[in-house]
């Protein structure tokens, strides 16, 4: 039925009203326009193109709170309103589903589940900020994704909820499906604008901003794919419904993706706010540790994230509780790891990624990246010296904070966690040449 | 008479007395050395003519880079790089003028592929100005080489001087 | 620094920041680093370069900001009011080890066999701010390409492009330049991560026209010449600054010379904004090796029974004042002429028109050698045109440009640059209209290709879509309609090939920019209705108002076209320049003026005996070569000055050596009129003397000394400077004839001549790495074209016109379009110049493949 079988929770979520995100998800037909619009949708679009001002919907977005679900928690309406008023360039917005972060499953169920819920929420977004060609750019290896989407933007034409003169309004809306390269560095907006214009997918160095010269040189949005899924609910049911889910600061629901060592790994859509350990433990989320092991540690916002200890897990999964907690939220990909887990093994495959996703651009995070790479593989294959644990942590102090784009500062951050947190496992790796937990396996 | 006895008797007796430093060095070892034939070993750091080294394989160490004679205080080294048919750089022309050199070894402190050493070999003189002037052929260590570069020298000095190797 | 654009000047034109405890005053716009260098402070930069937009990748211009959390990177940051810099505390100092440390943990330590050494960035920054030690404990990584055979890893990526990945600390400075700056895509970074590698574009080569400057920028020796590969060091090299004799802009150069070898090594740019931006083309950068080529005459030739000998100077003085004098004596000076080429200095180039006017009171000399049916006066439309002043930092500025009847990129790669530039920093509004596609349409707006010999009836149509459109506000346009023909828009667009709706456009862009620049070259000053086209021009110029409110001008095209004009080498001075002259020569010669046409047709009339020719080769450039061959041939005696035996000198009497332009100091006045000082750089190679000297020498024979004084010839020369050779626009509208065009049956393709973009002239073909870029002539057309005559890349083709055929392969064009072809005539093995007729318009040829 589905390409990929991942666990959801739509059941709870159909009889939960304010689970609104994956109500439709196990429903086979949602992908199709009848359906989705059965089910409500396009209502949304219709009210927003029809009877608000664009001004008036950004406005409603501000006030709901809704925060970018792909890593950085910047409030959605206030990215919205720095598009320049007065310039004669046309302004883009693109949806970013170049989901390649370690951990990160949660906007390819929503595209290839309910595609039409994300042509509607961009629909919105555009009409907000004056846009008349959005851009979705799509991870390449996303091929099921792809397909989807591209059959979902042919039926939102055919139904005229795209195109010219939408509901008579006489506004013009296109939509573009973009593949991209399949580069983690592209998921960056200012790389994913470069791949967009086909350049390298390099970073682009800040100022401007992509909300002043953006793609083309012109005003641009770049915002997720589940951020503009939340778009049409809180048209729909307006802000302040919006403002009672979630906590007071980070308003709204969030789908957690959750994996590692645990017996239900899946997509969860929860409350923000929801406590960690429940979302671990609870059996109709994670069901517990593989095997009943103890767990050592989790990584709550995707592998840039720096590491949550155990005795750090009764936290809740909100913007302010994680930042306390010494973590981040990130894109909500909670990775869990149980006690006989090494964790310079679990570094090493991690600088391992940042470094073939680098993106050659600046020199900290290209050089340092493999860099560390080698030290860390030393230190695993039994080769490590002493002085080691404090090269690496000099060496991240010298990534992090002097790139370009956050990849550098993704990279080093779980290692410096890491090393914060189990700096005995390590000593332990560099004295005996072996690891201190028990055994060294794969991930399941 | 006894003026004659005593004269004799005091060249018989006394003269040997005024040989006798001169009898007593006869039994020992000469402080002088039988130049040419005979040549003094020069203290291992001493700074001779110069040789340019070779890797084991053979292939010139000197790349030409230059610093040599940029660090020469003197002026005494010119050369000109040339590309080999390896695309490797290498001297074409590399030339040390012996009347300038003043021995200082910065040349070979400078070296940074460790190719031109300042060797044990003291003996310069020659007929006209221009045998002065020591070419890349002259100063490159043969290759194969079987010995150490002191030895090489001293043979080629013995050789020149007539002198039978010993072998 | 002043490139950068203002977009916002919100408030006042300036901002005050602190620096290092300085407070700096800078314009808006200008990044903390600019402000830094502008007072002094010098901040180390890797990616960093003036003419590009910054990226930031190196980050080694860490600077701490008060107020920023993090380390800033000043290439990027833009100045703001009230900011308090500080480049040089310990964070700062740390973040720099950093970098450094990161860039050298994979870069060799190959120094000694790399050609920067001595003045690469990395070495530099390095024994500044970097640590002494390495804690890299690993295999350095090494690229490595299976076809690689070079132990160094060095890989050749263009003709003149050695690339050594190795080294390469990937700044992107090449690629951004490449890109941004020259608009070409044959470089490029592939890979990712530490992996990272600047590369060529697959299967390509890097042969732009600017690769040069690749090599230039790079701040490590990745990128290395193979012009300057293991030949000296830079610290044993001396500077020269000079001025490339090859472009008419007079790019400013600085020559890397050794004294006691007497040899230039290398050429650098010098870089002057107002002029070339620091930007060499090619051309510029190799043309030296037409001095240092070991091919060049090395004595005077004299033609005893038929041979040229070589023979010592003061025989072939002796047979040049004999031979002379005989001429002067049976048929009077005025029957001695002369043809100077207008790459020579400015001493020269006077001394040639004095020695010419006051020894045998003769108006007959030139300096075009390669321009058909060329007017005598300046009494003409054309000539206004071509005196009216422009400024190459102009283009900078303009919104709008037009480049009409010119292909920059061959003709004027400096002005090419500086069109990009205006798109690129301005997003001025480009228009190109030319007979065939050109490479400057990449930034233009519209790109528009009239029908060939439709370059009057095109302005004409640009003209009558202003009028019907009711764009200008010009008082007396109503009377511009009776003088053009066709009288309607629509007609004219028909006739010329062009969408009219085009032609709006463009008309619109004209009537409304700010500044606008308008540039016609080579193929207008080359065409033989270059007076119609002129004329067309000139009712342009006054309906649009453009010399008002922008630049209109036709771009001179050789190093000293400019000084030629200003100093009277013409048959015909301006009015202006005749009365200074008058004055200082007290009297000029009142005898008939020839041009070089004109003196061609004499010649061959027996009516000119003598002449003397110096640096032109007219029989390889001017059209017709067997006119001209036969022409030079029906004289008594020919004297030839040049570098090299050329197809001149092989007809020549007399074959004198004459010193390049490296080898004596001289002025040169480029297209703006700006004059220039180019310094001697070698002692003369040779037997060969400075063009001036030459003539003093014959002078002296003469007994009639040309100067009493190098003093006496360079006030001479300052006072004719200051005589201003504008002249004025015609009232009102001018009449625009129709032109007659001869269409040749069964010759369906027409002719082009062109310079190859890393060839100008004659002489360049001597140069070994120019040749390396382009050998031998090609024949460019259309692929469709080709795919007609069922043709490949490379084949033989035989082209054919009524009066002569040359064999040239074939070079398929990406831009070009059907009907016309393209031929460099830089090149002695294809003397494409034999197949142009003397006084056509356009030169109709037709091609068919050369069975194997």
């Amino acid at each position: 039925m589905f390409y990929s079988p991942v666990i959801t929770n739509a059941a709870e979520a159909v009889k939960n009203e304010k689970l609104h995100l994956f109500r439709f998800v196990e429903d086979s037909e949602q992908v199709k326009i009848g359906t989705y619009e059965a089910h409500g949708g396009y209502q949304a679009w219709k009210k927003a193109l029809t009877s608000m001002q664009p001004a008036q919907i950004v406005e409603e977005v501000k006030k709901s709170g809704l925060r970018g679900r792909g890593g950085a928690g910047f409030p959605t309406g206030m990215k919205w309103s720095f598009i320049p008023k007065d310039s004669p360039k046309p302004r883009y917005l693109i949806c970013n589903a170049d989901e390649s972060e370690p951990g990160t499953c949660k906007d390819r169920v929503l595209m290839e589940r309910d595609p039409h819920a994300v042509i509607e929420g961009m629909a919105i977004a555009a009409y907000a900020i004056g846009c008349h060609r959005m851009f979705i750019y799509i991870r390449g290896e996303f091929n099921h994704s792809i397909i989807r989407l591209e059959t979902a933007v042919k039926e939102a034409y055919a139904h005229k909820h795209l195109g010219k003169n939408i509901y008579g309004t006489g506004y013009d809306l296109d939509m573009v499906v973009h593949s991209g390269g399949g580069a983690y560095i592209c998921g960056e907006e200012t790389a994913l604008l470069n791949s967009l214009e086909g350049e390298r997918g390099m970073s682009r160095i800040r100022p401007p901003f992509p909300a002043i010269e953006g793609l083309y040189a012109c005003p641009t949005i770049v915002n997720n794919v589940e951020t503009l899924a939340s778009v049409p609910h809180i048209i729909n049911r307006g802000a302040d419904w919006y403002r009672t889910l979630g906590t007071e600061k980070s308003s709204g629901t969030k789908i957690f993706s959750l994996s590692g060592h645990v017996k239900r790994p899946g997509n969860y859509e929860v409350e923000l706010g929801f406590n960690l350990k429940k979302l671990i433990y609870d059996p109709a989320y994670g069901g517990g540790i593989l095997g009943d092991k103890k767990i050592k540690g989790v990584i709550p916002g995707g592998s840039s994230t720096p590491f949550l200890k155990a005795d750090m897990l009764d936290v809740n999964l909100d913007y302010e509780s994680l930042a306390q907690a010494g973590s981040m939220l990130g894109s909500g990909a909670v990775i869990v790891f149980h006690e006989d887990t090494c964790i310079v093994w679990v570094i090493l495959k991690l600088i391992h990624f940042y470094r073939h996703e680098s993106c050659g651009k600046c020199t900290p995070c290209r050089e340092g990246t493999g860099w560390l790479e080698q030290i860390i593989g030393r230190i695993e294959a039994g080769g490590g010296k002493p002085g080691d644990i404090e090269l690496i942590e000099d060496v991240c102090g010298n990534i992090l904070g002097r790139t370009i784009c956050p990849l550098g500062d993704a990279a080093v951050m779980p290692i410096q966690s890491a090393i914060k947190h189990w700096r005995d496992e390590w000593q332990f790796h560099i004295d005996n040449k072996k690891c201190m937990v028990k055994t060294n396996f794969e991930f399941r | 008479m006894k003026d004659i006895l005593k004269a004799i008797g005091r060249a018989v007796f006394k003269t040997p007395l005024g040989f006798l430093v001169t009898l007593k060095y006869i039994f020992k070892k000469p402080v002088t050395l039988d130049y040419p034939r005979k040549k003094k070993p020069m203290a291992p750091r001493y700074r001779g003519k110069h040789y340019l080294e070779r890797y084991d394989d053979g292939t010139e160490r000197c790349v030409c880079c230059g610093l040599c004679a940029a660090a020469c205080p003197a002026d005494a080294i010119y050369m000109e790089p040339e590309e080999n048919e390896n695309g490797e750089r290498r001297a074409k022309i590399y030339e040390i003028n012996l009347l300038r050199c003043i021995f200082c070894g910065f040349c070979e402190e400078a070296c940074p592929e460790e190719a031109i050493f300042l060797g044990q070999e003291y003996e310069f003189s020659n007929y006209d100005r221009n045998s002065f002037i020591y070419t890349k052929d002259e100063m490159l260590v043969p290759h194969p080489r079987k010995d150490n570069p002191f030895k090489r020298i001293i043979r080629r000095v013995r050789r020149v001087y007539g002198v039978e190797d010993t072998k | 620094m002043a490139d950068k654009q203002n977009p916002e000047t919100g408030g006042q034109a300036t901002v005050t920041l602190t620096i290092d405890g300085l407070t700096v005053t800078v314009p808006r716009g200008y990044t903390v680093l600019e402000a830094a260098r502008s007072i002094g402070i010098n901040i180390p930069t890797f990616c960093w370069h003036p003419k590009l937009k910054p990226v930031g990748a190196c980050r080694i211009c860490y600077v701490e900001i008060e107020k920023f959390p993090k380390l800033q990177v000043s290439c990027a940051t833009v100045a703001m009011d009230g900011m308090v810099v500080h480049t040089n505390t310990d964070q700062v100092k740390n973040g720099r080890r950093a970098v450094l440390e990161f860039i050298l943990l994979n870069h060799p330590l190959d120094c000694p066999t790399c050609d920067k050494g001595g003045e690469c960035d990395l070495q530099n920054l390095t024994f500044a701010h970097g640590l002494d030690d390495s804690r890299f404990a690993f295999q350095k990584y090494r690229f490595v390409d299976d076809d690689m055979t070079t132990t160094f890893d060095d890989k050749r990526i263009g003709p003149e492009i050695i690339l050594n990945r190795n080294r390469c600390i990937l700044c992107y400075k090449c690629v951004r330049a490449n890109k941004e700056a020259f608009g070409e895509y044959d470089l490029g970074a592939y890979e990712r991560g530490n992996i990272t590698e600047i590369n060529a574009a697959p299967g390509r080569q890097v042969a732009n026209p600017f690769s040069g400057n690749l090599v230039e920028i790079c701040p490590v020796g990745a990128l290395t010449n193979t012009d300057w590969r293991y030949k000296i060091r830079v610290w044993l090299t001396k500077t020269t600054p000079s001025i490339c004799n090859f472009s008419s802009s007079g790019t400013n150069i600085l020559f890397y010379k050794e004294d006691h070898k007497n040899k230039i090594y290398r050429v650098t740019s010098r870089r002057n904004d107002d002029i070339d931006d620091g930007w060499l083309a090619d051309i510029t950068r190799y043309s030296y090796q037409v001095i240092t080529s070991d091919e060049r005459l090395i004595k005077p030739l004299i033609k005893k029974e038929g041979k040229q000998v070589p023979a010592t100077w003061e025989e072939a003085l002796e047979v040049i004042k004999k031979r002379l004098n005989e001429i002067k004596d049976k048929k009077g000076g005025v029957c001695i002429g002369g043809l100077a080429s207008p790459s020579l200095d400015n001493a020269s180039l006077y001394s040639f028109a004095k020695f010419l006017r006051r020894t045998f009171n003769s108006n007959k000399l030139d300096y075009r050698q390669d321009y058909r049916m060329l007017p005598k006066d300046t009494a003409n439309n054309y000539s206004i045109l071509a005196s009216q002043p422009f400024k190459i930092a102009g283009i900078d500025d303009s919104d709008v440009i037009v480049t009409f009847a010119t292909d920059l990129l061959r003709e004027h790669q400096n002005e090419y640059l500086r069109v990009r530039k205006a798109f690129n920093f301005k997003k001025a509004r480009i228009f190109v209209a030319n007979p065939y596609a050109v490479k400057t349409a990449d930034v233009a707006e519209l790109e528009m290709v009239y029908k060939v010999g439709t370059d009057e009836i095109f302005i004409n149509a640009v003209c009558l879509a202003a009028l019907e459109e009711n764009l200008v506000a010009c008082p007396d346009r109503a009377d511009l309609k009776k003088k053009i023909k066709p009288s309607s828009l629509k007609d004219a667009a028909e006739q010329c090939g062009v969408a009219p709706e085009t032609i709006k456009i463009m008309a619109r862009a004209l009537a409304e920019g700010k500044k606008v620049t308008f540039i016609a070259g080579e193929l207008l000053t080359r065409c033989r209705d270059r007076e119609i086209i002129a004329s067309a021009l000139c009712n342009l110029n006054r309906l649009f108002g453009l010399n008002r409110k922008g630049q209109i001008a036709v771009l001179a095209r050789y190093a000293n076209s400019m000084g030629a004009v200003k100093l009277g080498i013409s048959p015909e001075p301006v009015p202006a320049l005749k009365k200074e002259l008058e004055k200082i020569w007290s009297g000029l010669p009142d005898t008939e003026a020839y041009n070089t046409d004109t003196m061609l047709v004499h010649m061959k009339k027996e009516e000119i005996n003598g002449f003397i020719i110096m640096g032109a080769n007219p029989v390889m450039l001017y059209p017709d070569r067997e006119f001209v061959k036969e022409s030079l041939e029906k004289l008594d005696f020919l004297v030839v000055c040049d570098l090299y035996e050329t197809e001149t000198t092989a007809l020549a009497d007399v074959v004198l050596p004459l010193a390049g332009w490296a080898e004596y100091a001289g002025d040169y006045i480029n297209l703006e009129g700006c004059r220039q000082h180019a310094e001697q750089a070698l002692k003369p190679r040779f037997e060969a003397y400075p063009g001036y000297e030459i003539l003093e020498m014959i002078a002296d024979k003469f007994e009639k000394k040309l100067f009493s004084s190098t003093e006496e010839r360079e006030s001479e020369i300052d006072r004719l400077l200051k005589v201003d050779t504008t002249l004025p626009w015609p009232d009102g509208f001018v009449e625009v004839k129709t032109a007659e065009i001869e269409i040749e049956k069964d010759y369906p393709l027409a002719l082009f001549l062109c310079d190859d973009p890393h060839h100008c002239g004659h002489l360049t073909e001597k140069a070994n790495s120019l040749v390396n870029f382009c050998g031998e002539a090609y024949i460019e057309m259309a692929e469709e074209q080709a795919r007609a005559y069922n043709l490949n890349e490379g084949d033989s083709v035989r082209l054919e016109s009524p009066i002569g055929k040359i064999i040239v392969p074939l070079k398929i064009s990406e831009h070009l379009d059907n009907q016309v072809v393209l031929v460099p005539r830089n090149f002695t093995s294809h003397p494409v110049t034999s197949l142009l007729m003397r006084k056509r318009r356009i030169d109709w040829v037709r091609i068919s493949k050369v069975a194997e």
